[in-house]
């Protein structure tokens, strides 16, 4: 039974975690952009950029958050 | 043998059932359900009837998990999250459960369908945002606005903290399926390739399974883990606003 301590499996799921928190904050980005794009002001692809931007910045704060729970 | 790698996760209903234009059929994912919430029930009731002083086997087992709950629950919420003791213990070992059951062959990997990795996800995240307001009122929206922030940076700061706090739900959901889903795809892609393979070759994409199914229970066991971690992790957010320096290092 692998135990969540051990460095090789610690390691592992640190680094998966933060693929998705970059992941999930650009899905949201975008796709609350493309929503008031389309739905709301039908302004373009305008919105749609800024989301996808924001939504980055929002990705890389998550995961520099996550970084600082780490254990030292 | 010119099978899709995603046969396995399609579901055909057994017992059609349709509740008034809901379909609540059951389904491989919903048989495997019950075999897990039974799996558990019994380990845990057996395991707790002996109350010995000197656990047996499976009393120490019981015993170990809970344990690693505790450990859990006190590292990311301290002591007022013991009250979440029942939920979080009940979504650990139902995704522990249902990851390590999916990994025998010819079972099913409910983990696997986006569906319930949502409603878990979606279901932690609200109990979050109710306990928070609950607890601090209307202070409780200060969870956009990180503290040290000049006040010219709040028009942008509040659209990237609300972006990231709606993503919180989305990678769990995320998280959870992805992994359960692309370790199934590499072990039906090898497997394929060791049955199409033949002997001549075939053995080496089938010692590939092997070694890829003793990943998998390791990856069954981090995923769990990550996701209470993660489930006690939001909820202590919204227990302490901005306490992020209570247990800081």
């Amino acid at each position: 039974m692998p135990q969540p301590q051990d460095p090789f499996y610690a390691g592992l799921g640190q680094a998966v975690r933060i693929g998705t928190e970059l992941l999930a904050a650009l899905i949201v980005g975008g796709g609350l952009g493309w929503a008031i794009d389309t739905y709301l002001l039908g302004t373009g692809p305008w919105i749609l950029v800024l989301g996808l931007v924001l939504g980055a910045a929002a990705g890389v704060r998550n995961a520099y958050r996550m970084a600082q729970r780490w254990p030292k | 043998m010119e099978e899709s790698p995603l046969h396995p996760f399609e579901l055909h209903n057994y017992i059609p059932i349709n509740l008034g234009g809901l379909d609540i059929s059951i389904n491989k994912a919903v048989i495997m359900m019950w075999v897990v919430v039974g799996l558990i029930s019994i380990l845990m009731i057996t395991a707790a009837s002996a109350r010995r002083l000197v656990p047996g086997k499976l009393q120490s087992l019981a015993e170990m998990m809970v344990d690693f709950i505790r450990g859990i629950i006190l590292d990311t919420m301290g002591k007022n999250g013991m009250k979440f003791f029942p939920l979080i213990a009940t979504l650990f070992l139902f995704i522990l459960f249902c990851n390590l059951i999916g990994l025998i062959p010819g079972s099913y990997t409910v983990t696997s369908q986006i569906v319930v990795t949502a409603v878990f996800a979606c279901t932690v995240y609200a109990l979050s945002l109710v306990m928070g307001f609950v607890l601090h009122g209307g202070k409780f929206l200060g969870i956009l606005v990180p503290p040290g922030t000049p006040g010219w940076l709040l028009p942008l700061m509040i659209p990237i903290e609300l972006i990231s706090q709606l993503a919180r739900p989305i990678s769990l959901a995320v998280r959870l399926f992805a992994n359960m889903t692309a370790g199934h795809v590499i072990l039906g892609v090898l497997f394929g390739l060791a049955v199409s393979g033949g002997l001549l070759i075939g053995w080496l994409p089938f010692a590939f399974t092997i070694a890829m199914n003793g990943l998998e229970v390791g990856i069954a066991f981090i995923q769990a883990y990550i996701f209470t971690v993660l489930t006690c992790v939001y909820l202590g957010d919204a227990f302490h606003l901005h306490g992020h320096d209570e247990h800081a290092h």
